[in-house]
């Protein structure tokens, strides 16, 4: 019965490629389609004969990431190349899923991209990834309303919710909020909560010794200052249920103050087909704790190749073409992501049309990965039930939820202690 | 040309084939892959045989407790809703009346369309900024809207109503079908003994429409046992994991963190869970309606 299946299933998919060799780019649908698909174009004129078909799947990267496991967990032969979110390489690595790059892709060349995004594409001594661009969490606000108001863009968190009480209260402006964020249950709240966290001198986890660090004091002061600071005071409920579109929809009305995003909202933010508050946004590092240092989440995409494609010396020339110099500038010109590739950085042209692009430079230096292992799935969930419950709910109990949460990383953590034995 | 029964194997064989391979198959691979430890992102562990290990953590995890009462009370609120709002549009409908076929047509809306675009739809719905939910309670007053996916205790709500809205007209559907079987002769036999309408309604439809009701409450509570793409959509389980039900906990499970073996024995929970409350509505209200039937 399978092999009758397989037979009619290659029967299908040979009869549709006559004549043509196909490559499956597995991907999720950009804010600006233009420059994909030229640059698919412009791969398919130098490869006669080859047809990119792009399968777009969903925007969310948790929700991407089933998309993609499940396409590898059943071995799926048709896809060649996807994208890889940075927390996924170790994941699909240990697993078996992505194709070790080490043969295309030497350290030689890795040195040309951002160390943070190379790191997280490594696991054990090899690379299962290729940096397309690197995002990093940064602090966007209202230059107008600050200038209204003689205000500085604010250093520290304490500041930052200092002024925008003061703006709220003065700009009696019922739709307004103070700061506009991810606090959904999802991926976006570990990045948001990591933040918060980092820059009051926390971790999240000890990678030496596998484990969690949730329950430190400096953790759960930086949680409670959510809860209490944040949330009940200059945020609205609504950002408990906000991803990315939309809190950065109610920055682009011009009804936030402050807002958490990651660099490809300056784009938006300044088009003036999509934003209102175009030339009053202004950019800076996330604010930290007294004291201590600003941390951003790092972020980005990667192209990976999935061990199961037939045709992998195509796949990795369509991942050098949509990864090199050319390719990541023009994707950086038209969508303001930033490119991991250094050079980038010190090009006239990108910088002359993005000059943000410099300050930007030091932040994605400086920012910090999420926990780099198999099991970062596992952690992630553990922490996005421990982070939603600790701030949705006003009087919840940050000491027993941090030591549960705490005890279960350190029960999936011990999964990877157990599997070094033999 | 009959010979034996031969020809009668033929004709079911492809049916027989098909319930095997896409329903018996996965559900005792779900039995086999929960008495295992097998996770995906960790191969070099293994496929090992660890018995009943899978359902002594699942009996002890808060969230896999937690996720348990959330689904129940799920069921427990959304199922009597729907059968008791599908028996009231079902009786609407069985009347004759100008517009009745467009109203039938207009009824089954909601469930013709995907749940995946009707969750979208309520979560815009419930969107605590451009929301219709706010402005059809508040009008302009924005400074009152509620953010019904973000608070903990009504992000469930929100849901039990997406789904009530979606799911009433199958309830009613079935339940219609239920009351054209029930012979005229019976309501006007009742007229001319002078029963009131409450009467009829009382003792004939209500025991006639039995059977239908019964495969309505059946179908309705294995579905919503199983519910996952409203939760899916509208918040991925969150606030708080107010809304983090079973089946949505056992995806999370396998899907996204690999742990086929775990994730397993949640889907063997939802199964039999599933099984056990059919086999209690069918004994408890066929057993009635059987009864019922002997003693006429």
């Amino acid at each position: 019965m399978k092999a009758l299946l397989t037979a009619f299933f290659v029967c299908l998919i040979a009869s549709s490629a006559a004549g043509q060799t196909q490559l499956r780019f597995v991907t999720w649908k950009p804010e600006t389609t233009a420059v994909w698909e030229q640059l698919i174009a412009d791969f398919e004129r130098r490869h006669p004969g080859v047809k990119v078909i792009r399968e777009v799947g969903p925007n969310s990267s948790t929700e991407f990431h089933d998309l993609v496991t499940q396409k590898l967990r059943n071995q799926d032969a048709e896809m060649d190349v996807f994208f890889m979110d940075v927390i996924w390489p170790s994941e699909f690595a240990a697993a078996g899923w992505a194709l070790p790059l080490d043969r295309f892709f030497p350290v030689a060349q890795q040195k040309e991209f951002f160390a943070a995004p190379i790191a997280a594409n490594r696991y054990r001594g090899h690379i299962y990834g290729v940096p397309l661009f690197v995002d990093a969490g940064v602090l966007y606000f209202r230059k107008d309303l600050l200038a209204k108001y003689r205000l500085a863009p604010p250093r520290t968190w304490p500041e930052l919710v200092e002024q925008a009480r003061l703006i709220l209260a003065r700009e009696r402006d019922p739709y307004l909020t103070g700061y506009s964020a991810q606090f959904k249950q999802y991926e976006g709240l570990v990045c948001n909560m990591m933040e918060f966290i980092m820059s009051n001198g926390a971790t999240l986890w000890d990678e030496e010794n596998l484990k969690s660090t949730l329950d430190s004091a400096g953790a759960k002061q930086a949680v409670r200052f959510v809860r209490d600071q944040i949330i009940r005071t200059i945020s609205h409920r609504g950002v408990l249920a906000y991803q990315e579109p939309e809190s950065l929809a109610l920055f682009t009305q011009g009804k936030a103050i402050f807002h958490r995003n990651w660099p490809y909202a300056w784009e938006v933010a300044n088009d003036p087909k999509r934003s209102k508050i175009t030339g009053q946004v202004g950019m800076e590092p996330l604010p930290a704790f007294p004291g201590q240092k600003s941390v951003a989440a790092l972020g980005g995409w990667q192209l990976g190749i999935s061990r199961f494609s037939r045709k992998a010396q195509l796949a990795w020339e369509f991942v050098e073409h949509m990864t090199g110099r050319e390719a990541q500038k023009r994707i950086a010109l038209a969508t303001g992501r930033g490119p991991a590739r250094l050079a980038l950085y010190h090009d006239g042209e990108l910088l002359a049309k993005e000059p943000h692009f410099r300050e930007l430079y030091e932040t994605f230096t400086l920012a910090a990965p999420r926990p780099i292992t198999p099991v970062y799935l596992p952690l992630s969930n553990i922490m996005q039930r421990y982070f939603s419950s600790a701030v949705a709910i006003a009087d919840s109990d940050i000491d027993q939820l941090a030591h549960l949460a705490a005890r279960d990383m350190d029960r999936v953590l011990s999964l990877l202690q157990g599997g070094r034995l033999p | 040309m009959r010979n034996g029964r031969d020809p009668i194997w033929r004709f079911l064989l492809p049916s027989c084939v098909f319930v095997l391979l896409f329903s018996l198959y996965p559900i005792v691979e779900s039995f086999r892959l929960s008495f295992y430890r097998l996770i995906l992102t960790l191969p070099w562990l293994g496929q090992r045989f660890v018995g009943w290990e899978n359902y002594r953590d699942l009996a002890t995890d808060p969230v896999a407790l937690n996720s348990f009462v959330t689904s129940l009370v799920f069921v427990a609120v959304t199922t009597p809703a729907e059968v008791l709002l599908g028996l009231g549009m079902a009786l609407v409908l069985n009347e004759s009346f100008r517009g009745r076929g467009w109203l039938r047509a207009a009824v089954l809306v909601p469930w013709a369309i995907p749940t995946v675009v009707a969750s979208q739809m309520w979560r815009f719905i419930f969107n605590d900024r451009y929301g219709l939910f706010n402005f059809v309670l508040f009008g302009d007053a924005t400074e009152r809207y509620w953010a019904p996916l973000a608070e903990p205790g009504l992000a469930l709500v929100a849901i039990m109503i997406a789904d009530i809205w979606k799911t009433t007209s199958f309830a009613a559907l079935i339940i219609l079908a239920g009351l054209q079987g029930i012979p005229a002769q019976l309501y006007e036999a009742a007229s001319i003994d002078g029963a009131t309408a409450w009467q009829k309604f009382r003792h004939i439809t209500l025991p006639l429409v039995k059977p239908a009701l019964l495969l309505a409450l059946l179908f309705r509570t294995i579905d919503a046992l199983k519910v996952f793409d409203l939760v899916f959509v509208m918040t991925q389980g969150g606030p708080a994991d107010t809304t983090n039900v079973l089946q949505f906990y056992g995806y999370k499970k396998i899907f996204a963190e690999g742990m086929v073996g775990y994730g397993s024995a949640i889907a063997v929970v939802v199964f039999l869970l599933s099984l056990i409350l059919s086999l209690i509505y069918i004994r408890l209200l066929g057993a009635r309606l059987l009864a019922k039937e002997r003693s006429l």
